[in-house]
């Protein structure tokens, strides 16, 4: 079964490299530096911290 | 703390010089791609749900549309898991994982078309695998039924909106990667891969013996574990900050969690074959990776936990928090009842039982489809720019289908527990065992039709939102629509 | 957070290396077992199936007969496959290379068949079940099969050799007789084929103790 072998033996060697070069692309964007701030990337200006969204039902109606 | 405006403009980074888009903006490119991924899953989640109380009432009444073959319980059974899985979930996902990748690259939804001819494609490829199945053709692989001349045509759909994430990466204005980001890159990159190999090693060039039964469960196991939900918990580490307004308890934690994941989810697929005709080692590690699985699992729920904590109380006020929430808990509880399964002792007594069933519908459904409707709730109204017009059927639907599954997935499991046991005692007559099950079968079809109730009440709802899109922006009672989403739908 | 990168490498690395695991070393270690040959007998095991059995299997993977039942027998001490006469041993890898779709099946709503060919060597049994489960075994929810027959007119020269005999609610009407299709003889043929019970090195019988 050359076609199975191919597919396994390639990918084996194609994931890891792909694996390294993901590793080398995110330390180089500085991906890994300030953790904490990339909490608040959900959050912007117009919807900043504090700020509820999507309370559309019942009491406090925004 | 006030007026802080998100990590990625602190300027250590090269922006690039890429605007970042308001987020009005944002939503209203992503109207037409993400509502035919959405109207689609929808129409294919009806269909499943019909399906699946045709192949519920035939468990239990045997006659039930038996005078015909296509229409017999491992075709329904079989087009159910499709196009529920497929049709539904699948579509659903990838309308989710465009609107959060825009909203988290901060740029308008790139290349229209090419999705749009994905969505073309998916579609067809479901609609000729289902019909393929109800012919006879199914290939008997479970999770990967549909016949060989269908599933190229979702492998290239797959490949398309992998390619599709990659730009809309590469455009990104935010440099910085959120976690949600992290598991939808995952998601959609390891899929495509994942379903083209199994494809090969299985229908294509098929592999010799019990190393199928290998293939098949790596490939299933990681359906769930590497595209389901990654993209439930992309959507739930989003979804709960934005509502509450408040971010992730420990982003540390989700890192942790989401890298745990990647590790030992995929080796866990062996463990649908315990006791069966494979290398012990090949079993061992299977379960050794499950229990493992307590690590991530464990992470998430106290990161979800913590951030909700002194916010439950708006449950009751947005739709898309108590789905969202509901999912995050039933998360949990799947992956504890997954582990348990795992061993040897537990698997022993529930292997081959609906308690095996009853855990795919708390996985699946309770957790994943469960974030998926919450998600919709928050992502329609934003794209279409209008807001939902009643009230009362988002009422029907949480009730009808959160009641609906809780009574599926509770009896089901202590049934199957019940039914192993029983089982396991060979002085039981097995069709003595099957008796016992019958009343707990009909129970599960009642289930059924609460959630075929709930799934009605929603569609009707976007149907209506639809039709309120085609007409002139009136200012509702309740608004969800503020600043300039309201100016922009306001002037349509 | 200089750990970062390492562990990024780590993880990304055994995600690959599962697959290795998963996939590529079964492959190799199983892709190429071989039928065995028993020495004081001589009998292959697993033996090759017959054309006609080979065409019931496709069949049995059309009909989804493995969406309820399975073909896979637990070891010794392990739930109690054994003690309800579903094999004499437990299955092995080497039980399964003559099949083209691997058909272990993961629910037990009806029993397992990897032995049924011992278990049920009747044929007719298997007609009358096929045909409505509820002749057979009484209570089943097994679907009826009423398709896989031909229910025709009994010709000038009687009642034909391979007609179902059916009694009371089950019987057609007077005047018609009940036969199998092609689909079906081949089905059977399948299912009587299905015997494994054979003594493999890796997996012997228990010798039962001489009474």
């Amino acid at each position: 079964m050359p076609v199975i072998s191919f597919i396994l033996l390639g990918s084996v060697v194609l994931l890891p490299a792909v694996a390294l070069w993901a590793l080398r692309w995110a330390t180089a964007a500085g991906q890994f530096r300030c953790p904490d701030k990339a909490a608040l990337l959900p959050f912007d200006e117009s919807e900043p911290v504090g700020v509820e969204t999507d309370l559309i039902l019942g009491g406090n109606r925004r | 703390m006030p007026g802080d405006v998100g990590a990625g403009s602190g300027g250590d980074v090269q922006t690039g010089g890429v605007q970042k888009a308001a987020l009005a903006e944002i939503d209203a490119s992503c109207r037409v791609p993400v509502l035919f991924f959405f109207l689609s899953g929808l129409g294919w989640l009806i269909a499943g749900s019909l399906l699946a109380i045709v192949a519920s009432i035939k468990l239990h009444s045997p006659g039930f549309l038996g005078a015909w073959e296509w229409l017999g319980f491992a075709n329904v059974r079989t087009a159910h898991l499709n196009t529920v899985i497929y049709g539904f979930a699948s579509q659903v996902s990838v309308g989710v994982s465009l609107w959060l990748m825009c909203r988290l690259c901060r740029i308008p939804l790139p290349a229209p078309g090419l999705v749009t001819v994905a969505n073309l494609f998916y579609n067809l490829g479901v609609t000729v695998g289902v019909v393929g199945i109800l012919r006879g053709d199914s290939t008997a692989i479970e999770w990967l039924e549909m016949p060989r001349y269908a599933t190229p045509i979702l492998f290239v759909s797959y490949a398309l909106i992998a390619v599709w994430t990659i730009v809309t990466f590469r455009l990104r204005a935010e440099r910085h990667l959120y976690v949600s980001q992290w598991y939808l890159l995952a998601a959609v990159l390891w899929f495509p891969w994942l379903y083209g190999t199994a494809q090969v090693m299985l229908l294509l060039e098929p592999v010799r013996g019990v190393v199928q039964a290998a293939v098949n469960w790596w490939f299933a196991h990681n359906v769930l574990g590497l595209w389901f939900t990654p993209i439930g918990l992309a959507s739930i580490y989003y979804f709960i900050p934005k509502v509450i307004g408040r971010p992730i308890h420990s982003y540390y934690l989700s890192v942790l969690g989401f890298w745990s994941l990647a590790l030992f989810y995929n080796w866990n697929g062996m463990h649908h074959l315990v006791g069966g005709p494979l290398p012990a080692w090949m079993i061992t590690i299977s379960i050794v990776a499950s229990v493992m699985m307590l690590i991530p699992v464990i992470t998430v729920a106290i990161n979800h936990h913590f951030t909700m904590l002194g916010h439950f109380g708006k449950m009751r006020q947005s739709p898309t928090l108590r789905f969202i929430v509901f999912g995050a808990v039933s998360y949990t509880l799947a992956s504890l009842q997954g582990v348990a399964s795992a061993l040897r002792s537990v698997s022993e007594v529930t292997h081959f039982t609906h308690h095996t069933i009853a855990h795919a519908h708390l996985g699946m459904y309770a957790f994943f489809t469960m974030v998926m409707f919450g998600a919709m709730y928050y992502i329609l109204p934003r794209i279409t720019q209008r807001e939902w017009p009643s009230n009362g059927l988002i009422s029907l639907h949480f009730w009808g289908v959160a009641l609906g599954i809780v009574l599926y997935v509770v009896p089901m499991s202590l049934m199957g527990f019940l039914q192993g046991t029983k089982l396991n005692d060979p002085t039981i007559r097995f069709l003595d065992v099957v008796q016992f099950t019958l009343p707990w079968l009909k129970l599960r079809t009642v289930a059924g039709l609460l959630l075929v109730v709930g799934h009605v009440a929603f569609v009707g709802n976007v149907a209506w939102l639809l039709v309120r899109m085609f007409e002139p922006y009136r200012k509702p009672v309740v608004r969800i629509l503020t600043g300039e989403a309201e100016t922009l739908a306001a002037g349509k | 957070m200089s750990y970062g990168p390492l562990l990024f490498l780590g993880i990304l690395l055994t995600l690959a290396s599962s697959w290795v695991g998963l996939v590529l070393m079964p492959h190799r270690q199983l892709g190429s077992l071989t039928q065995h040959t028993d020495t004081n007998t001589a009998a292959i095991f697993p033996a090759a199936r017959a054309g006609e059995a080979q065409q019931g299997a496709e069949h049995y993977r059309s009909l989804g007969c493995v969406y309820c039942h399975t073909q896979q027998v637990r070891p010794e001490g392990y739930g109690s496959d054994l003690e309800r006469g579903w094999g004499r041993r437990r299955t092995v890898s080497r039980d399964y290379i003559h099949d083209r779709t691997v058909m272990l099946g993961t629910m037990r709503t009806g029993p397992d068949l990897t032995n049924i060919g011992e278990r049920q060597s009747d044929a007719a049994w298997h007609y009358r079940h096929l045909y409505n489960p509820q002749i057979t075994s009484p209570g089943s929810i097994m679907p009826p099969h009423a398709f896989l027959f031909e229910t025709r007119a009994i010709g000038p020269s009687g009642r034909s050799t391979n007609a179902l005999v059916l009694e009371g609610a089950f019987a057609p009407p007077a005047g018609t007789e009940v036969v199998p299709t092609r689909r079906a003889e081949q089905l059977v043929a399948y299912l009587r084929s299905l015997k494994s019970s054979g003594d493999l090195p890796e997996a012997p019988v228990k010798k039962e103790e001489a009474k």
